[in-house]
């Protein structure tokens, strides 16, 4: 669990806990409890260095143990402990210095925080922050009160509240670490060094040091905390109450004495704890995203065989997809029709190069070098994976496909980045129907880290591998999904956004649709995406989506986008003009309520809200019943990272879930009758609700 | 009304406001000295034997520091009042003065006191709005409420009644040329106290924040106050939740067109009428009826309008029953959106102007406007008047008078 150490005063604790990781729970606090009275005993001892056996000092709480408790006054308790044992490591008379020889997250933080000094290994991959409130919770180990203090609350507000995780480098810069080392050696000489010279330490706290910055309580702390607030709102709309939680602990905590200030933080975390959006969130952004990235139960290889990947079409997506693979270290030949766009890839890809402003200057030119451009389809020869991007358009890619396999290997790989398009139809133009698959990456595919794979009907399982292992090393999170028309998160997307034109055009007041999109924290509100899709590239897609399934899109919301795309020449933002006028301040168009072809008999923001909820619950229902989603831990993870699903529902199943499933199925039926069958519970709805089923058993990691 | 004892007003006093910055005149005057200054101008002109007096009631709204610790009981010791005359000082944001003659007439209505001097202070110079600190912009009502800064209300309201910037203009530069008439037609002279040094030097005789110089082009000019903090300090987006409907606020308040900082301090005698005139008082007028309401507290400032309805409604009047109002100009939407609603003609509303033109002494405002009603009905040989004015938090107040 520990082991001690000690040499001319300077007792150095190691905790290493049972496992790979430090991760605080009963057992770490018992450690850490007995190994600080053993360091306290040493004689002559002059201070204490605290440091890590494994490879991160601490990656904060036992999550296992925050996901089962629901009681209050049982998770108070728990972090009073941990608490009074970080307040006795504070005070115990000799300095103690964190050695940050790997990173220290949320717990892991505070722990460090509750020594007197802070030394870290100078290193890219470690790193420190307190992510607590994107997992639905608040630092509960006195980090919402020691930052505060440590760095004045506006400092201290942007970690906490915005849920950062640091590099070292940035972490040193803002003063959440102390000093930086070049090796581990250094770490532990650095803190002996300031053990040394500083025997009297003191926490800020414990001398009476106020907060650097605007002192609590003054005009100007709550002036600052006001627009704190206002932000927050603004940004989450009222969707994160953790994130609100973590301004209340700061406002309120500072305005009373440090133990107080610990006590309110503990009772604010012991009600986001027990909540059961906490649950919700943990078990989607830790235990599923966790088995997904695992790529638990899928085919593995530990060789994908890929080198050269070539990328067909060099557009924005192409480009960028170049760009992630050779940051990744593949060779890649980026292939276009027309000089033009090769100049403009070139261009993106010196800009992402140019952004990575903490890799030295040689790796991003060695990035850039392994890229290069072409026009001719015989610089392909030698590709191990081919991904295609060019037009959504079943002929053109076609002929790009049997034109291309001309030049590839026997063993090559053939990966279509359609958004929609099934791949079983597209495989038809492959030579090799068992080496081509779907891989659907989201825009800017720098940033967005989902991989949507599609399994064609005659893909073959090694084709799958290989895509699995490719998507982890360009570090992508990789659902697999079988094949249909829309695959699973384009139907998500698309039943949202074509929701929020037919609400439209039931009437309901385009503003209120808006912000009802907001209130339930989708990432986006819906006719806005819609103009970031642009109006005539999701027409084309109804359009395609009428072909391939054969089934007419007769909704109102369908007929009011052809409107406003061929009466009205609105087609979107990147047109200028489409649901908002982007000229001046971006507004909702006036003459967007005229393309109402009713009048709702009820409206408003929660009604609005729940019915675009509740037409992507049905839509998920659907793809689960025709087999398209495969694990329901996908469904999760690919509609939150892929297509901005609410994140403050834990994803469209935990949302079912809550609303439990026969309530919901009632429910869903009622807005069939009146809306239109997109609204129909699946089967499989129905079947779960009449068994009593849910998705996710309460108090069940997954 | 009740079955108790009427209560009247027989006088009323009041500084001239002095503009509420460093080169105001009355900067180095502390509210203490404001507020005794209006208590001895009371007391002397009417020979008021203030061992009579059984409570002052102060409205102040910045109660800290030099207005801090009950000012009140201070400023009556101070202006030698009788040891025997208590004091107390209240806070309902900007309806303190109005609230306080409120008080003083519900005591006496309910025949508890018998003569009790009402009135309010502030010395915005010296006490910065908003330096006691405060409940209301704490993160968790924030959070809870939505409760935003009262400029980001105002222009809501405007954006939700469509006043637009230049109705808005066009309403200060009123209340700029009416300011000014009526101080140079004497208008004021009744009420108004020059304030002295310890000398007996005039250091402030008549208004000083009216503008003479106004003209509807400089206001044009004038940057909206309120839209900086409103879009990117996001608080525009806190109304949301309340007015989800309101795409964008317009921002068309600025400090043209809303009430001025200003200092001064004002006081007025309530009491029974048979109380009164044992002490050889003239009853000038009767308090008809009182009314404070509790409205929506992100728009907070639309209160006037319930609270006239609920004074109306006490005192068995309509509308019509009143002869002039003074609607307080906190911001020009505010004045503006009230009169929309009860279709009052300009004639009958602020006649002297307003707190555009003359300044907003917080705690003092609607005491004074009660006094400035009075005077103008006396003036015009007319009988009744009703003062209302919006309140933080999300209230309303009134007060109805009707001349002997």
């Amino acid at each position: 669990m520990y082991t001690l150490t000690h040499d001319d005063g300077i007792v150095t604790l190691t905790l290493a806990m049972p496992g790979k990781v430090n991760k605080i729970n009963r057992d770490f606090a018992e450690g850490l409890n007995r190994g600080l009275d053993e360091a306290l005993a040493v004689p002559g001892r002059k201070g204490i260095v605290l440091a890590t056996g494994h490879r991160d000092f601490c990656v904060g709480a036992d999550l296992d143990m925050i996901f089962g408790m629901r009681d209050p006054a049982e998770i108070r308790a728990v972090t009073a402990g941990l608490n009074q044992l970080l307040r006795k490591l504070e005070t115990c008379g000799v300095p103690v210095v964190a050695a940050l020889t790997g990173s220290a997250l949320g717990g892991g933080c505070e722990v460090a925080l509750a020594c007197h000094h802070r030394v870290a290994l100078d290193d890219a991959t470690v790193q420190i922050g307190l992510p607590e409130v994107n997992l639905g919770v608040i630092p509960g180990g006195g980090g919402t009160q020691r930052l505060p203090r440590l760095l004045g609350i506006q400092a201290a507000l942007e970690i906490i509240a915005q849920a950062q995780v640091l590099r070292v480098a940035k972490a040193k810069k803002v003063g959440l670490v102390d000093a930086l080392a070049p090796t581990r050696e250094a770490v532990f000489d650095a803190a002996k060094v300031w053990i040394l010279a500083n025997p009297g330490a003191k926490q800020p706290w414990d001398k009476g040091t106020k907060p650097p910055g605007p002192q609590p309580g003054s005009e100007e702390a709550r002036n600052l905390l006001l627009i704190a607030a206002a932000m927050l709102e603004k940004k989450t709309a009222g969707n994160y109450p953790a994130a609100e939680a973590a301004v209340r602990a700061v406002a309120d905590g500072l305005a009373v004495n440090f133990d107080t200030g610990v006590a309110i933080e503990g009772r604010l975390f012991a009600k986001l704890v027990a909540s059961d959006q906490a649950k919700d969130m943990l078990r989607t952004f830790w235990y599923h995203k966790s088995a997904v990235e695992r790529q638990e139960g899928l085919p593995k290889l530990k060789d994908a065989r890929f080198n050269k990947v070539a990328i067909l079409g060099a557009g924005m997506m192409g480009a960028g997809l170049g760009f992630v693979c050779a940051q990744r270290g593949y060779t890649v030949v980026l292939k276009d029709i027309r000089a033009e766009a090769l100049v403009g890839a070139r261009a993106h890809c010196e800009a992402q190069a140019a952004a990575l402003k903490h890799l030295p200057e040689a790796e991003r030119a060695a990035i850039l070098a392994r890229i290069s451009y072409t026009l001719d389809l015989a610089d392909l020869a030698g590709t191990d994976l081919v991904i295609e991007a060019v037009v959504e358009d079943v002929a053109v890619k076609a002929r790009v496909t049997a034109e291309v396999e001309a030049y590839l290997g026997e063993d090559a790989v053939f990966a279509s980045n359609t958004s929609a398009i099934p791949i079983s139809i597209l495989a038809k133009a492959s030579k090799r129907p068992a080496n081509f698959i779907g891989m659907h990456f989201f825009s800017p595919v720098e940033k967005m880290p989902l991989l949507e794979i599609i399994v064609g009907k005659e893909t073959s399982e090694e084709t799958l591998a290989r895509a699995l292992s490719f998507g982890s090393r360009i570090k992508k999170t990789s659902i697999v999904v079988n094949d249909g028309y829309g695959f699973y998160t384009t139907r998500l997307f698309a039943s949202y956004i074509l929701e929020g034109c037919q609400l439209v055009a039931e009437g309901h007041d385009p503003v209120l649709v808006e912000w009802a999109g907001r209130k339930t924290g989708m990432a986006v509100p819906p006719l806005k995406e819609f103009d970031e899709v642009t109006l005539t590239l999701g027409l084309h897609a109804f359009e395609g989506r009428e072909a391939v399934t054969g089934q007419p899109l007769d909704l109102d919301g369908v007929a009011l986008v052809r409107a406003m795309v061929t009466e009205h020449g609105r087609t979107g933002k990147a047109g200028g003009k489409g649901f908002y006028d982007y000229e001046g301040e971006r507004r909702i168009w006036p003459g967007l309520r005229a393309l109402a072809t009713a009048t709702p008999a009820k409206t408003g923001v929660d009604y609005l809200a729940r019915r675009l909820l509740l037409v992507q619950a049905a839509e998920v229902a659907r793809a689960l019943d025709e087999g398209i989603v495969r694990n329901w831990r996908d469904a999760e993870v690919g509609a939150i990272f892929g297509v901005g699903f609410a994140p403050n529902t834990g994803g469209p199943l935990a949302w079912m879930d809550r609303q439990g499933l026969p309530a919901l199925v009632e429910e869903l039926r009622a807005l069939a009758a009146e809306h239109g069958e997109r609204y129909a519970p699946a089967p499989i709805l129905v079947g779960m609700a009449e068994r009593g089923e849910r998705f996710f058993a309460e108090g069940a990691p997954g | 009304m009740g079955t108790g004892p009427d209560a009247w007003i027989f006088d009323a006093v009041r500084t001239p406001r002095g503009r509420g910055k460093e080169n105001g005149s009355l900067y180095g005057v502390k509210p203490l000295d404001l507020l005794s200054g209006v208590l001895v101008a009371l007391r002397d002109r009417n020979g008021l034997d203030t061992t009579q007096v059984d409570d002052v009631v102060v409205g102040c709204v910045t109660q800290v520091g030099d207005q801090g610790a009950c000012i009140a009981r201070t400023a009556v010791l101070t202006a030698g009042y009788s040891t025997d005359a208590p004091g107390v000082t209240l806070n309902r944001f900007c309806a303190s003065g109005l609230e306080a003659v409120n008080h003083a007439a519900a005591m006496v209505a309910s025949g508890f006191h018998e003569l009790v001097i009402a009135g309010g202070v502030e010395s915005m110079s010296r006490v910065k709005m908003g330096s006691d600190g405060g409940a209301l912009f704490d993160p968790q009502v924030i959070f809870e409420v939505g409760a935003v800064p009262q400029g980001i209300s105002a222009d809501l309201l405007a954006t939700l009644r469509g006043v637009t910037r230049e109705e808005a203009d066009a309403f200060a530069l009123e209340s700029q040329r009416k300011a000014v008439a009526a101080t140079d037609a004497g208008a004021f002279r009744r009420s108004l106290i020059p304030v002295t040094d310890v000398n007996g030097e005039v250091l402030l005789a008549v208004d000083e924040f009216p503008r003479r110089d106004a003209t509807l082009a400089g206001l044009a000019k004038l940057s909206p106050s309120f839209q900086v903090m409103g879009e990117q300090f996001g608080l525009d987006a806190l109304t949301r939740n309340a007015y989800p409907h309101v795409e964008r606020i317009r921002h068309i308040h600025h400090a043209g067109n809303s009430s001025g900082i200003v200092d001064g301090a004002t006081a007025m005698i309530v009491g029974q009428r048979r109380k009164g005139e044992s002490l050889g008082l003239r009853a000038r007028a009767r308090i008809r009826s009182v009314a404070v309401v509790g409205d929506e507290p992100v728009l907070m400032l639309d209160g006037p309008i319930p609270a006239t309805e609920k004074a109306l409604r006490k005192a068995g009047m309509t509308i019509g029953d009143i002869d002039l109002f003074e609607v307080n100009e906190a911001f020009a939407a505010v004045p503006l959106a009230w009169q929309r609603h009860f279709g009052v003609p300009d004639d009958k509303l602020n006649v002297h102007g307003g707190s555009i033109a003359l300044g907003h002494p917080l705690g003092a405002t609607g005491a004074m406007l009660l006094g400035t009603v009075l005077d103008a009905l006396e003036d015009r040989g007319l009988s009744t008047g009703l003062v209302t004015l919006c309140v933080g938090g999300g209230m309303g107040i009134a007060t109805i008078i009707e001349r002997v």
